[in-house]
């Protein structure tokens, strides 16, 4: 099963966000993680993981995920992973890799977080 | 030695001897103590007869002198001087006559006093004494008047004759008639003659028996004239005292004396121990009582010295013959005590002791000869027996090394056992002898299992040496992908050349491709083997060809046998169906077949001695007859489906097994969740497997994924370098800091999470790696 990977850009927001829909295993681990070096690299406050249409994933992925998550949180940065399906929830729970993430079960809890982040940036 | 035969011998004879000779001497004792004693009575009638009889002759012949002297005074007439002649001439001339008178009838004489010369002996000298004076008075004296008063001639009571003789005498007196004239008859004159009380009791004492006997005289008025005692004499019996002979008895014995009969009685000797006995009888002559007392024991002396005599002669031959016998047996058994002696040394194994010569014809030269011959022969034999003892065991030994060899050609050395999830397989030989001729043989190859069961004609050696050439030949091909039908011809052709000796094999021949079940199989004019099936069995139908080794060049026809799972195969050689019991009743392939089936439920290795002890019970006591050779084959059931893919390692690794696996899993109707469990498990072992193994590009990596009634298996094979991911691999810490986080690791955290059971094994220079997750029932049927 391939991985096909969408890019959204919100400038306004600072906010890439990174569809994913198939699988993301050792095969396919390899390109998401240079896309995705690209995606993080661009210095967006927050980096939103859709899995919406993640069928799969495996540590391999999960790997590049941590390791991207780990560059964010270094430069003060964000990483999300929302639309967890249930079985892809239970490997990130094996792996105990939510606590540092932020999570949004889906589109609406995104929405709000990222309602709360435009708000908190007028305030300022 | 106390109970010898010579000891006994010994004893036996002694005692047999002494109760016959005893016998034979008490026999004799009685007959002769009989006639002893007659004799010895007869003796003593006879001396005392004799004794008497001299008495009477004495006495008779003083009467008759008398007499005579009487009847010439009857007839002439003389002259005093005459008369005094005649007397003197009676005296001088008769020893016997102590003195006698012619007592003139006073009427006739001169002289008043009368006349009676007496002439008398004195001192030996014929002296004169006229006893007609005063102080003789001899018509006053009884010797004159008892005669006269009787009319008749007397002897007179014994008395002291004084004035005569001086002596105690008594007299025989005569009267002497003439006839005057005128025929009238008057008295002359009284003769008399005067016998000595010593004479009489010289011519009494004659009677005696024994040395201290003697005799008794008396008077008839019973006055004692003659006995023991000289003081005694002139007494009358009634003043003798004898011990505990009362008066009365003196008196009985004398009163009946007088009248003629003779008396006897006993009474204790008086001066010596025993008993005395008293004779009386009486004198014709005289008419006087006369007697004899004598000792019985004296009397019996010579019988007391014969009883000591033949005592002594019966101790003295008895001695003699003990030690005859004594000698004469020793002498005769010596040879059997050497010879027992012997013989117990013999029976401690000391063959060479000596035994006693022998030369003579008897029964014992003759045991000895038998013996000597014996211990020739029993050395001998004893010889012979370890000779071939020491051979049989070394023959033993040698086929114990030809057992042990010829079991180690055969897997599991005569009784092997070989079970895995594929296939299970067991098979025993039992030779009938110490080596035998039967075999059989396995060898599993990748796909292939091959098996082969045969039987050599005859048993023992020259069987277990031809079983040696074909298992070499059986197991040089078994490795070989030939099918079973060329196998055997070559085989045939094999065993055929230079098999001058015409042994040959029955032999089965299979080969059973594992995955599928199918056996092919080739018969060298084997026993058919039997199948069980669903509980039932039925002997293999199959066609054979000749059995190998007699004609090159055969054909043999390949059999297919088509085994389902469940399955299970008895090939065997005909040591069973042959077998036979006490009855002679062959065991049969029937009832191989019951036997089988009844022992379908137990595990093969417990089937199989389960069939052998059957044949053992069948056949009971008698040997075995012939080699016995089972295998038994499992083509086991399985519940379970599995399948098994390679991969190698190149690109798209991970998508290729999950394709597979995902396609695998939805057939096998396993629900999505798990499906996708189980591809995350694939990727991280697979991934592991990519990383660390090192596999060369052409080495596949080999994936088997099962599913049972309640579980699903994944089972990974690589041939890569030694790896336990689940020891060996890295293992990140979880929940820490993402900053702190490693990045890698969390594959082996995630298969442990998802599967339940994990082992890793290195086998066959593989590492074998298989978890196990356990799922819900599932819908058990065979997949489409």
């Amino acid at each position: 099963m391939d991985l096909t990977t969408t890019v959204a850009i919100d400038e306004e927001n600072s906010v890439a966000r990174v569809a994913l829909a198939g699988a993301l295993n050792t095969d396919t681990a390899p390109a998401f993680e240079l896309r995705l070096q690209d995606v993080v690299a661009a210095g967006h406050e927050l980096t939103v993981l859709d899995m919406k249409d993640l069928d799969y994933i495996s540590s391999a992925g999960l790997r590049v995920i941590f390791k991207a998550a780990k560059q964010t949180k270094s430069s003060g940065r964000k990483l999300a992973a929302a639309n967890r399906k249930p079985h892809i929830d239970k490997v990130f729970e094996i792996l105990k890799a939510l606590p540092d993430m932020a999570v949004f079960a889906n589109d609406q809890e995104l929405d709000d977080y990222l309602d709360s982040m435009q708000r908190k940036a007028r305030d300022e | 030695m106390r109970n010898s035969i010579s000891t006994r011998l010994i004893v036996l004879l002694t005692l047999a001897l002494a109760v016959i000779l005893g016998g034979g001497m008490l026999l004799d004792y009685r007959i002769s103590r009989e006639e002893i004693l007659t004799r010895l009575s007869e003796e003593a009638a006879v001396e005392v007869s004799v004794a008497v009889s001299d008495m009477e002759n004495w006495l008779n012949g003083i009467e008759a002198t008398t007499r005579l002297l009487g009847r010439i005074l009857e007839q002439r007439e003389y002259s005093q001087e005459g008369l005094q002649q005649m007397l003197r001439d009676v005296v001088a001339n008769n020893d016997e006559i102590f003195g006698a008178a012619i007592a003139v009838s006073p009427e006739f004489t001169d002289d008043s006093e009368g006349f009676s010369p007496y002439y008398f002996l004195d001192d030996g000298t014929v002296s004169y004494a006229d006893l007609a004076n005063a102080r003789a008075d001899y018509q006053q004296q009884p010797w004159f008047k008892e005669p006269i008063a009787a009319g008749k001639a007397v002897w007179t009571e014994p008395y002291y004759d004084a004035g005569g003789g001086e002596v105690n005498m008594t007299t025989f007196a005569v009267p002497v008639y003439r006839i005057d004239d005128n025929g009238n008859r008057f008295l002359y004159a009284v003769v008399t003659a005067d016998v000595t009380l010593a004479a009489l009791q010289r011519v009494a004492g004659q009677l005696h028996l024994g040395e201290s006997s003697y005799s008794l005289l008396f008077s008839k008025e019973g006055l004692m004239m003659s006995t023991r005692t000289q003081a005694s004499v002139m007494e009358h019996y009634s003043v003798l005292s004898y011990q505990d002979v009362n008066l009365d008895s003196w008196h009985q014995m004398f009163s009946r004396a007088l009248l003629g009969e003779p008396s006897t009685y006993r009474f204790p000797c008086p001066e010596s121990a025993g008993q005395c006995t008293i004779r009386l009888g009486r004198l014709k002559t005289t008419g006087w009582p006369i007697g004899l007392v004598y000792s019985q024991e004296e009397i019996l002396s010579p019988l007391h010295q014969y009883e000591v005599k033949i005592l002594l002669l019966g101790v003295s031959t008895l001695l003699l013959m003990a030690i005859t016998v004594y000698l004469v047996t020793s002498r005769l058994t010596r040879p059997l005590q050497q010879l027992s002696s012997a013989t117990a040394h013999m029976a401690k194994g000391e063959l060479d002791v000596a035994l006693p010569q022998a030369t003579g014809k008897d029964e014992v030269s003759t045991l000895v000869r038998s013996f000597n011959s014996m211990n020739r022969d029993l050395k001998a034999y004893i010889n012979d027996l370890e000779t071939a003892t020491a051979n049989k065991s070394r023959l033993e030994g040698e086929l114990a090394a030809a057992r042990e060899i010829q079991m180690s050609m055969l897997p599991g050395s005569g009784e092997a056992l070989w079970q895995d999830d594929d296939i299970s397989l067991w098979a025993k030989v039992r030779p009938a002898k110490t080596v035998g001729g039967d075999l059989y043989t396995y060898f599993l190859g990748e796909k292939h299992l091959f098996i082969a069961v045969g039987d050599v004609s005859d048993k023992g050696v020259a069987a277990a040496l031809f079983m040696a050439r074909a298992i070499s030949l059986i197991q040089q091909l078994s490795g070989t992908a030939m099918p079973p039908d060329k196998a055997m011809a070559e085989l045939n052709n094999a065993l055929e050349r230079d098999n001058h000796s015409c042994m040959f094999v029955t032999l089965f021949l299979g080969v059973l491709e594992i995955s599928s079940g199918q056996l092919r199989f080739a018969s060298a004019g084997h026993t058919a083997p039997s199948l069980l099936r669903a509980g039932k069995v039925t002997t293999v139908d199959q066609e054979t060809g000749p059995a190998l080794g007699l004609a090159d060049n055969q054909f043999y026809p390949i059999n297919t046998l088509q085994l389902l799972r469940g399955d299970r195969l008895a090939v065997y050689t005909d040591g069973i169906d042959e077998a036979f019991n006490d009855q002679q009743e062959m065991y049969g392939v029937d009832r191989f077949n019951q036997e089988f089936q009844a022992s379908g439920e137990l595990p093969i290795a417990e089937a199989g001695l389960q069939l052998f002890n059957s044949v053992d019970t069948y056949t009971g006591e008698l040997p075995q007859s012939d080699d016995i050779t089972l295998l038994l084959l499992q083509y086991p059931k399985v519940d379970e489906f599995r399948e098994t893919e390679a991969f190698d390692l190149g690109d798209g690794l991970t998508g290729r097994v999950q394709s597979w696996l995902g396609a695998t899993l939805e057939k096998w109707s396993i629900a999505l969740e798990t499906v996708m469990e189980f591809d995350l498990v694939a990727e991280e072992l697979v991934t592991n497997v990519q990383k660390y193994s090192g596999l060369e590009a052409d080495q596949l990596l080999q994936m088997t994924v099962i599913k049972t009634a309640n579980s699903l298996v994944l089972e990974l094979r690589d041939q890569g370098k030694a790896f336990n991911p689940f020891q060996d691999g890295h293992r990140s810490k979880l929940g820490a800091d993402i900053e702190s986080a490693e990045i890698g690791g969390l594959g082996v955290h995630l298969v442990t999470q998802l599967t339940d059971q994990q082992n890793y094994r290195r086998e066959n220079e593989c590492n074998v790696l298989r978890v196990e997750k356990t799922i819900a029932g599932q819908d058990n049927d065979t997949p489409a």
